[in-house]
């Protein structure tokens, strides 16, 4: 059988996390919560935890306003826009490459493990970026399926 | 192709039914599954979540129908033995797309029950009906636990799962494929401590099952799933006790094809024609299992398996048997040019050369085998005239037919059937040089001209050269010049429109099967083993060329 092709591979778990992210993402904005509110926190009933003054910075951006949840949305989308080869993106040099992949899915994963419903989605996006890294490091390049096609040959 | 994917895959009649089936199972489950949470008033502590905690339930008991189900087409040997008395009621043979369908409905429902899980637990800390927060739900309790780990073993087996990964690199797919230990492991105890109970606190206790189910009002679905589980555990164990049972290789055949010819003597393997077997070679991989056709019939005093070079596994096991790369591309290269060379030097493109092991220095490895597992090609006495197609390697499985049907043939024991067309769909001919020189034999040895038909079609496009060697070498002698068979090699691809109707007017006006009576009806049934386009074409002409007098039936094999 044949070799193992990184980016193939972290394509599609690049899309699922891609897909997670999105979806914990608008489901962030409506059940807002920061995920290290742990730190410091004290638990009130009812209220459930309360965070502590150094994790206030977060809060503001994610219970406050959901602005965390909203970039990663956005982050999210454009990560699809390109794994799923969409007409903007396709051909062009931004669509082929994988360090721009790469620098998203790591923006992606922090903007995730910011808030409460990303955990996955920050994990699995890591898990897309170690694959992607993998397939630069081997050296592989993405091939145009197409050009075999429709070849005259010896029988 | 003439239909939408919307019509061959949504509303073809069968799919259809198996749709309403199967969805509407699902969505009755998950209908139980929120009422009857939702009007359990010992649950009125949980139900203050309202919707959220409803639909948790509901998805969490279809992921209980779905991973009891997921395994069920897994159970090879089981399917093996109650396939031939169920081959009415359900394709036993799409046990891999059954299984598929369970995963894409495997992965939908953990969506909905995730989602659904972060607004409970969020809401939970909030109202803390439970005195807890929400991350000690998801990250100190087994619920949790094994759910976070649940999604992440799916997302690595789904995606190493995917077609083109598992086209490309098997093992990846293989191994990863083996988490399914894991996430099984992670099924059964995703309930520990029940989530749904009527008491703040989880009841944990020092024996099994680790919590004390008074408490636990949950639908305790682990009793259930588990089954499949343990039989499918007991089933691989029994593989490998089976694999483990005398086995051996006793000689090995380099065609001049390059094809390997691994004849293996193992008394304890039963099997019919046309199925197909895994085989483990530990001197080139300790843990790996590779599916090939079985090509020996039954009445062969030896399993037979053709295997060629064309991957990593494959080298391997050239290597190791002493017929390397380098000897089989000679002597491939051989038979490649055979066409271009004069027939004066007989039929044949020279014979298969056995490789003596007293001559290597290393003795033959050993070999183990399991098997057999089904295909539908089994059935094909039970019809009246049996049409086979194989497409490119896709043959493999009819090389058991033909031999099992002359061999039939010469005991004069041919049960319903009457007539076999066989069809060969083909881009390059020369490079399945085995299966010539078998079909030689087959044609060589037909005492009655019209029971056994073989037609070939080379789809290849040709160039200017070619088409002028075989016009030349074609024009009056006695051999085909591609195939050394009598039988015509045809160009281009096969019209399955014409060739039906032809069959179901020969049959008609009696011609075909001479002595028919007119009251019954012809079976002729397809059997097919190939790639997917063609078969999906095959499949609408055959099924669309049934009348009153001519039944056509149609059946696949995958690997």
């Amino acid at each position: 059988m044949g070799e193992f092709i990184w980016h193939q591979w972290a394509r599609y778990v690049s899309i699922t996390a891609s897909v997670y992210a999105m979806w914990s993402a608008y489901w962030g904005i409506f059940y807002r919560k920061v995920f290290w509110d742990f730190v410091g926190g004290h638990l009130r009933a009812p209220g459930g935890l309360q965070p502590s003054s150094a994790i206030l910075p977060l809060s503001q951006i994610i219970v406050k306003a959901p602005a965390v949840q909203i970039f990663a949305l956005f982050v999210s989308l454009a990560m699809l826009m390109l794994e799923l080869r969409l007409p903007p993106v396709k051909g062009t040099s931004l669509g082929r490459s994988w360090v721009v992949r790469i620098a998203l899915l790591v923006v992606q994963a922090v903007l995730t493990i910011l808030y409460y419903q990303g955990t996955n989605a920050a994990i699995w996006s890591l898990i897309a970026t170690f694959g992607y890294i993998q397939a630069s490091v081997k050296g592989e390049k993405e091939e145009d399926a197409k050009q075999h096609r429709g070849k005259v040959g010896a029988a | 192709m003439g239909e939408s994917w919307l019509q061959r895959e949504i509303l073809a009649p069968r799919r259809l039914l198996f749709n309403i089936l199967w969805y509407g199972s699902h969505l009755f489950v998950f209908g139980y599954g929120w009422y009857s949470q939702a009007t359990n008033h010992k649950l009125d502590g949980l139900n203050s979540l309202k919707w959220s905690v409803w639909s948790s339930r509901g998805a969490g008991l279809v992921l209980a129908y779905d991973g009891f189900m997921i395994l069920v087409p897994m159970l090879r040997n089981i399917i093996r033995v109650v396939r031939p008395k169920f081959t009415w009621l359900f394709p036993a043979d799409e046990n891999i797309w059954f299984h598929r369908q369970v995963a894409y409905s495997l992965a939908f429902w953990s969506m909905v029950h995730t989602t659904a899980h972060y607004v409970n637990f969020i809401n939970v800390e909030g109202t803390q009906i439970r005195p807890e927060r929400a991350l000690d739900i998801h990250y100190t309790q087994p619920g949790g636990i094994t759910g976070h780990f649940l999604l992440t073993i799916m997302v690595l087996m789904y995606s190493t799962a995917h077609n083109k990964v598992r086209k490309q690199c098997f093992e990846a797919f293989w191994y990863t494929h083996h988490l399914a230990f894991f996430f099984m492991l992670g099924l059964y105890t995703h309930a520990t401590g029940c989530f749904v109970r009527d008491s703040p606190l989880p009841d944990y206790q020092a024996t099994f099952p680790f919590y004390s189910t008074k408490h636990c009002l949950g639908y305790e679905s682990w009793r259930f799933t588990i089954w499949p589980g343990l039989i499918y555990f007991g089933e691989r164990v029994y593989r490998e006790i089976r694999a483990r049972k005398l086995t051996r290789l006793s000689k090995v055949l380099v065609h001049p094809s390059g094809a390997m010819e691994l004849r293996i003597i193992k008394p304890s393997f039963k099997y019919t024609a046309g199925q197909w077997l895994f085989i483990q070679v530990p001197d080139v991989s300790k843990y790996q299992w590779h599916p090939f056709t079985i090509t020996s019939a039954p009445e062969d005093p030896y399993v037979s398996v053709h295997i060629r070079q064309v991957g990593d596994w494959t080298y391997g096991l050239g290597e190791r048997l002493g017929a390397g790369p380098s000897v089989v591309k000679s002597l491939t290269a051989a038979a490649m040019k055979a066409y271009d060379r004069d027939e004066k030097s007989g039929i044949s493109r020279g014979d298969f050369v056995e490789l003596d092991p007293s001559s290597t220095s290393r003795p033959m490895p050993a070999v183990r085998i399991d098997g057999p597992y089904g295909a539908p090609a089994e059935d094909v006495f039970d019809s009246d005239v049996a049409v086979l197609v194989g497409g490119g390697i896709g043959v493999t499985p009819f090389a058991s037919i033909l031999k099992h049907i002359w061999y039939r043939q010469k005991r004069g024991n041919l049960g319903a059937l009457r007539r076999v067309e066989f069809f060969w769909v083909c881009r390059d001919v020369p490079s399945f040089g085995w299966f010539q020189s078998l079909l030689q034999e087959v044609e060589a040895a037909q005492t009655d001209p019209n029971f056994l038909r073989i037609n070939i079609y080379l789809t290849q496009k040709i160039n200017e050269d070619m088409l002028w060697n075989i016009a030349v070498n074609d024009a009056g002698a006695e051999y085909d010049p591609l195939t050394l068979l009598r039988t015509r090699t045809m160009y281009g691809r096969p019209d399955w429109k014409t060739i039906y109707g032809r069959i179901r007017m020969a049959i008609e006006t009696g011609q075909y099967l001479p002595g028919q009576n007119a009251e019954l009806k012809v079976k002729v049934g397809t059997y097919f083993c190939g790639p997917a386009p063609l078969g999906r074409d095959l499949k609408r002409e055959c099924l669309a060329a049934t009348n009153a007098s001519v039944q056509f039936s149609f059946a696949k094999e995958h690997f």
